[in-house]
């Protein structure tokens, strides 16, 4: 069973437009009832990356609307709810039942309603005396967002910013570690598996997974619970692994620039919720969507930029070829000297073959001019922002642990927007082994200079000092042989070995990929042996037995803090490279381009009181 | 509910509200009884007209499309009929009831269709119901006009399936008949391919197309199981015997005129299904065109937000204006300008 979270997803979503009733082979069952849909804003953010409107004429809903809006009465129409269980929802639905405006609510709940909140339902419909509309009330579990097939995210702002705050109490912490689970929950719901918890100790990744395993055994104990029975026998080959990790595993991909189509399209014209909004070239905006159904998205996602352009003009040229011999085969180019009469019945069967055609070329015109159009604009802001030498240094640093003083300066005082620079210059500091106080002076003045507010840098700064694990990627994608050679020879052969690095690894692997593919082989291995393992299924006393580790099929991936399009990325080339092919889906509480997650570190670096107005920076502890 | 499907991820929470409300229900009756009698949840006269309306609307839409659900699952039985391609056992008979059936029922339900349309418009014009309401009539009537049409779409398919199999048949009994003399080809053996079948137009049953104009003796033997079919044209019987005859009496004369009758009728043959394939394109253009509405449309790209804040911002300034326009304020506010000057005037002087 491939874990395929969109589908699962937007079955219950058709299964709740039909009022829970169970559908029939077709899908269409119960078009007859035609019904309304109410939403409100978190549950609209669920709703359209998986159903658009004809989809929902399809399931037989007329109207659509938000719950804040001012809605007139339509009487003997049943409405469907779908919203979370918050205060001023269940006051809404209150009063929109008083004053009767539909024939028959049917109330479904993003999320698990709390028992007061069912109550104060209770005693405000019952004051109004119109709890007879109230036809049927559902938890449906289905709190987070899905964009793409094995992609979801919960949509849970600042949770970084949150979870690493000096200032927080434990009480907004459990608040926030609760919530998280809560959202994990209704992932692991709709697919209706019970996963084994994998996760490093120490953090808000073990914190998350505890009180996760907690809140599945609570649940498995109850009488009906959510997930199949008869688990017993599953062996753990059939069952995934969700492996938890912290943004601070592993900070840099959150901040670095990237150079492949999809995170480039994310992080610099900023692709919501699978839309995107960009100049087009007549001048106006252009909204488009970009998902799965979009076929050179689904191929093209993951190359680098200069391939994409080169992709786009292949299709180009083929779509004009398969036009010209439309208009050839139709007699439209050439002479009129094909219109023979034995030649008419050809003709018009050439003619209508034309028109059958016609739909789908006109897509792929369509399609191709989307990508045409993004890929201006994109070439537009890489030209002026120089951000093709950004990502390729940046890598380099990253797989050299270290740069060329002249380079980073001279970057530093380049092209590029200051969200850019101070990017850069974090993965500098990440990246770097050690912290050299004068060139950090340095690239503290020429940020000063370049006027970009370096409370991010002072953070990152702190919290290597901490001695906080950051960069554990460098250190392993280097080979033995080259670190046998550069204790014995130094910094000198360095550069040396950089050249033939970059040609053994041309792709730094993340280590969230290396990471994950250790946990799924299951082989003993020293970077996760010390690895929390929980099962919910398992009695409390038992020691994870041996079947616990065994070789996974199937992962969910869950970075708590905010993740991105690279490490999506990354995990789909690991799950496909494997043989056979695994399955693998990544989750995160929410996805940050590069400006925003670094817009979080400086909140956080502003708590700590590292303002930009630091005169004596604090000294390394060292 | 959920644990012996096993597989469902929601939860039903209906049965816990009722018993929360009974409870509730239950500790409010107790306290004061008064409050039950005086809370009527009798809707106001007003409205009663209008639901009644609605749920005649509503009955009429479920009906239609009832009527669609069923008329389609016909179709799917049709389909299945007019696969079959056996060159000997053709089920004519059913096929061609289950056509008439069929027509029958589109034409029925497209004029129910227009028929709810009119309520509909009726309904709209006649004052006291909602946008909302509106809208939702004119979406359902829509819907069941959009699916009404894919059935009809469906039916022209299955029915030109069904002409390509009969000339498949023809051509494989031409193949297996060996006989060398070709009839001639009657000019007036009207070859009508069935693509001339428009969505509301139809003659019943649709005759066999003779193939290529030329129909070996040897199949005369199948003319008398086809009389059945060929009942919209009692010209063709007749026609067969007198090409027998003239076979027989015209056998020299035969081979010359015989090629350019043939040609003549193949040309004409030509011509027609030209015509009718030409006309089947313009529609499927046409439909193409006018279905370019809600393609692609997701839920938050509507202007909802944007209208509910315009509609907030005009109610604002409304009111700011009838603030401003209204002569009592205006009055208040010149009297108390005046008074105050007369205080200062009085102070200062005084």
């Amino acid at each position: 069973m491939a874990l395929n979270l969109r589908q699962k997803q937007t079955e219950c979503i058709i299964r709740m437009l039909n009022l829970n009733q169970p559908v029939n082979s077709t899908g269409t069952a119960n078009e007859e009832v035609y019904k309304i849909l109410i939403y409100d804003k978190f549950c609209q953010n669920i709703l359209s990356p998986l159903i658009h409107v004809k989809d929902l004429r399809k399931h037989g809903v007329t109207l659509y609307f938000l719950i804040d809006k001012d809605r007139k009465p339509v009487h003997d129409v049943p409405a469907v709810y779908f919203v979370q269980p918050s205060q001023p929802n269940i006051h809404r639905i209150i009063t929109d039942a008083s004053r009767g405006l539909y024939d028959s609510l049917h109330l479904n709940f993003s999320s698990s309603i709390p028992r007061p909140l069912l109550e104060d339902l209770a005693s405000g419909t019952l004051g109004s005396d119109s709890i007879n509309r109230i036809a049927k009330v559902h938890d449906q579990y289905l709190e987070f967002v899905t964009l793409e097939d094995t992609l979801f995210s919960l949509a849970q702002k600042a949770s970084y910013v949150q979870l690493n705050d000096p200032s927080a109490g434990d009480k907004e912490i459990e608040e926030i570690v609760e919530k998280i689970v809560s959202g994990l929950f209704c992932v692991l719901a709709t697919l209706a598996v019970v996963p084994v918890i994998r996760c490093p100790r120490g953090g808000p990744a073990e914190m998350v997974a505890s009180a996760l395993d907690q809140k599945l055994r609570d649940h498995l104990l109850a009488k009906n619970n959510l997930f199949s029975e008869g688990g017993n026998f599953m062996s753990s080959f059939q069952r995934p692994i969700l492996c938890l990790f912290d943004r601070n595993f592993e900070l840099a991909v959150g901040i670095q620039h990237d150079f492949r189509y999809c995170p480039l399209v994310h992080d610099v014209l900023g692709l919501k919720l699978n839309r995107l909004t960009v100049q087009g070239e007549k001048g106006g905006m252009r909204s488009y969507e970009l998902d799965s159904s979009d076929p050179f998205w689904l191929t093209n996602g993951s190359i680098e930029f200069p391939g994409v352009a080169m992709e786009i003009e292949s299709q180009l040229n083929k779509y004009k070829k398969d036009v010209d011999e439309v208009n050839r085969r139709t007699g439209g180019a050439d002479g009129q000297s094909e219109f023979e009469g034995t030649d008419l019945i050809g003709n018009t069967k050439h003619l209508m073959n034309a028109v059958n055609s016609l739909p789908e070329l006109t897509e792929r015109k369509q399609v191709i001019d989307k990508h045409t159009n993004i890929a201006t604009v994109l070439l537009g802001e890489i030209k002026e922002r120089s951000l093709d030498s950004y990502a390729k240094m940046e890598n380099d640093m990253m797989i050299r642990g270290g740069i060329d003083r002249s380079e980073l300066m001279s970057v530093l005082k380049g092209k590029g927007s200051k969200m850019d620079k101070l990017r850069f210059a974090i993965i500098y500091l990440i990246s770097s082994e050690t912290i050299n106080p004068q060139e950090v002076e340095l690239v503290e003045s020429a940020l000063k200079e370049s006027e970009v507010d370096p409370c991010a840098f002072q953070y990152v700064k702190k919290i290597k000092s901490l001695n906080v694990q950051l960069a554990s990627a460098n250190s392993a994608s280097r080979s033995n042989i080259v670190d046998w050679a550069e204790k014995l020879y130094g910094q000198s052969l360095s550069a040396v070995t950089a050249g033939v690095k970059n040609l053994l690894s041309s792709d730094r692997q993340l280590a969230l990929t290396r990471t994950v593919e250790a946990l799924m082989e299951g082989k003993p291995n020293p970077e996760i042996d010390n690895y929390l393992v929980l099962d919910p299924r398992a009695p409390k006393s038992s020691s994870g037995g041996g079947g616990l580790k065994g070789p996974f099929k199937e992962a969910i991936v869950f970075m708590v803090g905010g993740g991105n399009y690279v490490e999506y990325g990354g995990l789909q080339e690991l799950a496909q490279r494997q043989q056979p092919v695994k399955h693998i889906v990544y989750g995160t509480t929410e996805i940050l381009t590069g400006a925003e997650f670094v817009d979080q570190l400086t909140l956080l670096g502003q708590k700590m009181g590292l303002g930009v107005s630091s005169a004596n920076p604090p000294a390394p502890a060292q | 509910m959920s644990a012996a499907l096993g597989k469902t991820s929601y939860r039903d929470r209906t049965p816990e509200f009722l018993s929360v409300a009974e409870r509730l229900k239950k500790s409010i009756s107790s306290g004061s009884n008064a409050d039950v009698s005086s809370s009527s949840s009798g809707k106001p006269d007003g409205t009663r007209s209008a639901v009644a309306v609605q749920s005649e609307f509503n009955k009429r839409a479920s009906k239609i499309g009832f009527g669609i659900h069923q008329t389609s699952q016909k179709l799917s039985k049709l389909a299945k009929l007019a696969k079959r391609t056996s060159v000997f056992d053709d089920p004519t008979m059913e096929i061609q009831e289950l056509t008439a059936v069929i027509k029958q029922d589109i034409t029925a339900l497209n004029a129910a269709v227009v028929d709810l349309q009119l309520v509909c418009n009726s309904q709209n014009e006649s004052g006291n119901i909602s946008t909302d309401t509106t809208t939702h009539s004119t979406t359902v009537v829509d819907n069941l006009k959009n699916r009404l049409m894919g059935a009809t779409k469906e039916f022209k398919e299955v029915l030109t399936m069904r002409t390509e199999n009969l000339k498949v048949h023809e051509n494989r009994r031409q193949l297996f008949s060996s006989s060398a003399s070709k009839d001639a080809a009657n000019p007036f053996v009207r070859q009508r391919p069935l693509a001339s079948r428009s969505t509301a137009s139809a003659s019943p049953a649709p005759p066999p197309p003779w193939a290529n104009g030329s129909a070996s003796s040897s199949s005369s033997q199948l003319f008398p199981s086809r009389q059945s079919d060929v009942e919209s044209q009692p010209l063709l019987p007749q026609q067969h015997q007198q090409r027998q005859q003239q076979q027989q009496q015209q056998q020299q004369m035969v081979p010359l005129q015989d090629s350019y009758m043939q040609s003549r009728a193949e040309a004409l043959h030509n011509v027609e299904s030209t015509i009718h394939e030409l006309s089947s394109i313009f529609t499927q253009l046409a439909t193409m065109v006018s279905q370019q509405g809600e393609l692609a449309i997701r839920i938050d790209e509507n202007m909802d937000d944007t209208l509910t804040n315009v509609e907030g911002a005009q109610g604002q300034l409304v009111r700011y204006l009838n603030s401003i326009s209204s002569n009592r304020w205006l009055m208040i506010k010149i009297f108390f300008v005046l008074v105050v000057f007369l205080m200062i005037f009085l102070f200062f002087v005084a």
